[in-house]
């Protein structure tokens, strides 16, 4: 159980605040969700139908996209899946009230990073969004900045506290690798399939000491590499 | 109901039934014995009879008794068709003919009367009579005893079928009282039906007593409906209770949260509207996880009334799961491992409900995280238990439950602590997904010390894809031994027909004159598998002495009555004996139309024919001995034709084949009484054959299958082809050798030929008369009467 002591909403430690799109129908659970988001310093636009969420997606650009599933109208997942069409890369994260299989994964198939199920903790919700936006940011821009350390992806350098890692190359294809999939846990073979092109044969040791190298290089910063084993690797910022 | 209804009528049936057996089984017994008196008398006057006419034909004669063998004796016997036979003549003095050593009865004592004795000979069950003459010679009086006896076969059969007639009239009267037997139960049990209707007529929510008055046979049945009754209504009751609980849980935990937010509202300072609020979300968290659970609980058991159960992978479910789960950022701390043994392609599959299974997991692990420290250490292990069971282990670091609380914790609505919030119903839920599943569950302490929860399922035993080798007939060829006096050349079109359409056999065919074939199958030399010949006498003794396989081929019945004798012997050929004769040195027109005319023709042309006559070598050629004895039977004077060919100075041959050589060279003018077969088809303008108007009799080649053959079965294809109407046109059209089946449609120049004369054959039959002429005595006088003739 939780045994924090009341938190006072933080901001994230990187400086983002983000342009939020919120699709839901119902309005006294919207009133509460964008209440909160705007406290922690984002703004927050919101839709209550499919059709008014695909038109105004077509021209304006956010930075995360939270989408109900059951909309009237269109519904959320043909909503993602037009976004997805279009090249529309924005995150998405999916809510959903059924917690059968169905909704979670046709909406992961559909194209969205992740969902949550109703009724769902609202820190949670928005500790989620901002792995989604670290997710996005890491990949958009070109430099990842996490505690003390930052990653040039174009110069393929880390940082720590100033100092150059000097990172072998492997090392750098799999920080950068965890820093794509914030949050999210990859499997031994998933990570193996990125680091390696198809004709170099790795081992699955191979992988693991790569991972335990990073996680020895990068310690001290917040970003944490978690091993489960038989299960695989998720990474993620502490602070957050 | 019915079910107990059924069962009392059939256990009151079976007593019945196993009276009346007892019953019909003493009966029996005394219908058996008179079946067989009845069958005895019967064909005891057979046997009777052939002994008598033996016996008739005893005479003294100068080295002692002497017997002339009757063909009536043999025929007489031959009343019974498919019956072996053996006989003997015997005095103090030793055997006189026959087969020695016959078994005698006990205390044996010469007598007019016959005695009729069973005894066994040679293995098989035969019936015998023994009866004796005085005969007076210069020495004085002494015994002659004949000795007949056949097997058994016919006579039992009749015996049966006395027997089954009379047991069945009496098994269906026992089966008429039986039928009363049936309806008087009916009738007995009518209180049932009335409980039933009862039943039946309740609307569903009536769960009160049955209200009837039994008869006391019932009433303790009656007392376990009603405690059953009983029993459902306290099960409802719970269910009622259930939903009441559950309603009062909700309802308790809303207000609860409303008292907490209506305080906080009222609250006056900051840090006290804090508290309550504070309070109020732990409220909140606790009604929602209630929610979620109750709607858990009623869908599983809502799609464990509805759905089946299909097959589920285990690794990836739990694989999805628990990186579903680990998405939550506030569980970061905690520690997963996955564990899984090495199963093969599809050995993690059982059969489930993946959407329960998943609730059930996730209910376990949620557990695990809730009662335990930020920084636990969930194990999930997923193993094989034996061969044939799969289980899954969700074990924690946390505090776990100790022993005798596990029993509750299980219940629901227990939480065993307030201070971790638990809805009380998730283990609950667990144990209803596990009962769904026919799983077992099972709670412990896990090695960190922490709680260890167990689910165990059947695995769904993978359907081992066995590719059905079906036992190829063995490409390696078994060899078919035949023993055969035909000729090679003659008969192996149709061996070789017979060799395509079994590509699984090969033929091995060994030629050999008709006597040493049949000396080495009687002492067993040689173990063909198949035994033909032309010599129907001989092929018919070794068959009486039980040494030929009883075959069912349904061929056989197509043939007709005389040329198959007991299911063992059948002939395949219909081959007349002919004359043949050179045409540029003799008309046709000359020739004698009958056998009486014969003897006189060659009496008339004696000079002319001079060393110009062939004759089978009765000694070495068995069909040449057949055909000479059929003859003389036939009433040919025997004696007169073979002195008129003792004077011409008729030339005696091995071989039929020879003698058409020597025909067709001119060597010899004519050749009598041989098989036509071979000379009809031969396109010899120098041999032509002629038929007798009054009769020509016709042998059939014959074939047995021994019983000490080593491939008995495809020896049985052989012959059933041979016989069957396919073998039979082929024969027709690619051999010399002549059908057995009237093909009447069928045109070759051979059948053509023999139409013509069709009235005139005169089949020699297959049966133990025709051991008449191989009578060791007789044989030995007709032998030696033709040699002193002929002198060849």
């Amino acid at each position: 159980m939780r045994m924090r002591p009341f938190a006072v909403t933080r901001g994230p430690l990187f400086s983002c605040f983000m342009r939020m799109l919120l699709v839901e129908d119902n309005d006294d659970l919207a009133e509460t969700i964008t209440d909160r988001l705007r406290a922690e310093g984002h703004a927050i636009d919101r839709e209550s139908n499919g059709d008014d969420a695909h038109s105004l997606l077509r021209h304006a650009r956010f930075d995360l996209v939270i989408l109900d599933v059951n909309l009237p109208g269109r519904n959320g997942t043909e909503v993602l899946r037009a976004m997805r069409d279009r090249g529309d890369t924005t995150p998405v994260l999916i809510l959903t009230a059924r917690s059968e299989v169905d909704d979670r994964v046709v909406g992961l198939d559909a194209g969205a990073d992740d969902y949550m199920v109703k009724p769902f903790d609202f820190r949670e919700l928005s500790a989620r969004c901002r792995v989604l936006a670290r997710r996005k940011s890491g990949t958009a821009t070109n430099s990842f900045t996490a505690g003390t350390l930052t990653f040039d992806r174009s110069a393929r350098r880390a940082r720590l506290g100033g100092v150059d890692l000097d990172l072998r190359p492997r090392e750098v294809q799999l920080l950068e690798v965890l820093i794509d999939n914030l949050g999210r846990m990859l499997t031994k073979e998933e990570v193996a399939d990125k680091l390696y092109t198809f004709d170099e044969a790795p081992t699955m040791n191979a992988v693991e000491q790569t991972v335990t190298r990073l996680r020895r290089r990068i310690e001290g910063s917040t970003l944490t590499i978690r091993t489960a084993r038989g299960l695989g690797y998720m990474a993620y910022v502490t602070d957050e | 109901m019915n079910n107990r209804r059924r069962s009392i009528r059939l256990r009151l049936m079976a007593l019945m039934t196993a009276a009346f057996l007892v019953l019909l089984c003493l009966i029996s017994i005394l219908l058996w014995t008179y079946a067989r008196g009845a069958a005895n008398d019967s064909y005891d006057l057979v046997l009777g009879g052939s002994a008598r006419a033996i016996l008739e034909r005893i005479t003294p004669g100068p080295d002692g008794p002497t017997v002339d063998m009757p063909p009536s004796a043999m025929e007489i016997a031959g009343i019974v068709p498919a019956a072996r036979v053996v006989y003997s003549v015997f005095s103090p003095e030793g055997l006189v003919t026959g087969t020695p050593d016959l078994p005698l009865p006990d205390g044996f004592e010469p007598a007019v009367a016959p005695m009729f004795y069973d005894a066994l000979h040679n293995g098989a069950p035969m019936r015998f009579v023994v009866q004796g003459r005085e005969i007076s010679t210069a020495s004085g009086p002494f015994w002659v005893e004949v000795q007949v006896g056949q097997t058994t076969e016919a006579r039992v059969a009749q015996q049966r079928d006395l027997f089954l007639t009379g047991m069945a009239g009496l098994a269906l009267v026992s089966a008429i009282g039986l039928g009363f037997v049936w309806f008087a139960i009916r009738q007995a049990l009518r209180p049932l039906a009335q409980i039933e209707r009862d039943l039946q007529g309740r609307p569903p929510r009536d769960l009160s007593e049955l209200a009837a008055r039994p008869p006391l046979e019932i009433e303790s049945l009656f007392d376990a409906i009603n405690g059953f009754i009983a029993r459902l209504r306290a099960n409802r009751n719970m269910t009622e209770g259930f939903i009441a609980d559950v309603a009062h849980q909700t309802r308790t935990s809303l207000s609860t949260l409303q008292g907490h937010l209506e305080l906080a509202a009222d609250a006056r300072s900051e840090d006290d509207m804090r508290a309550r609020l504070v309070r109020a979300e732990r409220q909140s968290a606790r009604t929602v996880r209630l929610t979620n659970q109750l709607l858990s609980h009623a869908m599983v058991l809502h799609r464990a009334d509805g759905g089946g159960l299909h097959p589920v992978a285990l690794t990836p479910l739990l694989r999805s799961l628990v990186s579903e789960m680990l998405r939550d950022t506030r569980i970061r701390d905690v520690t997963f491992t996955f564990d899984v043994d090495p199963f093969a392609d599809k050995g993690d599959v059982v059969m489930g409900d993946e959407v329960v299974l998943r609730e059930a997991l996730r209910n376990l692990i949620e557990n695990a995280l809730r009662h335990g420290p930020p920084d636990n250490i969930i194990d999930i292990d997923l193993r094989a238990e034996g061969h044939d069971r799969i289980m899954i282990a969700i074990s924690d670091a946390g505090p776990g439950i100790p022993e005798q609380d596990r029993e509750r914790a299980q219940e629901r609505f227990v939480s065993l602590s307030d201070r971790t919030a638990g809805s009380g119903l998730g283990l609950a839920i667990v144990q209803a997904v596990a009962e769904a599943h026919g799983a077992g569950f099972h709670l412990s302490t896990s090695q960190r010390g922490g709680l260890k929860a167990v689910l165990s399922f059947a695995r769904v035993l993978s359907l081992v894809l066995l590719l059905a080798l079906l036992p190829h007939p063995s490409m390696a060829q078994t060899v078919l031994r035949v023993a055969s006096a035909t000729d090679e050349v003659a008969i192996r079109p149709i061996l070789d027909a017979f060799e395509r359409e079994n590509p699984d056999l090969h033929i091995e065919y060994t030629d050999m004159q008709t006597v040493p074939l049949y000396q080495a199958v009687l002492d067993g030399s040689m173990n063909p598998d198949l035994v033909i010949s032309s010599a129907m006498d001989l092929q018919v003794d070794l068959v009486n002495r039980g040494m030929a396989l009883h075959l069912d081929l349904p061929e056989a019945q197509s043939l007709p009555s005389w040329a198959a004798w007991r299911e063992e012997l059948f002939g395949f050929t219909f081959e007349p004996a002919v004359m043949i004769y050179n045409p540029t040195l003799i008309a046709e027109s000359d020739l004698p139309r009958t056998h009486v005319d014969l003897t006189e023709f060659l009496r008339n042309h004696e000079r002319s024919l001079q060393q110009r006559i062939g004759l089978y070598d009765l000694r070495q050629a068995g069909i040449g001995y057949l055909f000479a004895t059929q003859d003389a039977e036939f009433g040919q004077d025997a004696a007169a034709l073979n002195e008129v060919l003792g004077r011409a100075k008729a030339r005696v041959y091995p071989t039929t084949n020879a003698m058409i050589d020597a025909v067709g060279r001119g060597e010899l003018t004519m050749a009598l009484n041989l098989i036509g077969s071979y000379a009809i088809s031969a396109d010899d303008p120098h041999v032509a054959v002629h038929l007798f108007w009054d009769y020509n009799l016709v042998m059939m080649r014959t074939g047995f299958v021994p019983k000490t053959a080593a491939n008995p079965e495809q020896a049985a294809r052989l012959l059933a082809y041979l016989i069957s109407h396919r073998g039979q046109v082929l024969l027709a059209r690619k051999t010399p050798l002549v059908p057995v089946l009237p093909l009447v449609t069928l045109n070759t120049p051979t059948l053509n030929r023999m139409r013509g004369y069709d009235g005139t054959f005169l089949p020699i039959r297959l049966g133990p008369q025709l051991l008449t002429y191989l009578d060791a005595l007789k044989q030995k006088r007709f032998l030696s009467a033709w040699q002193s003739a002929i002198r060849p």
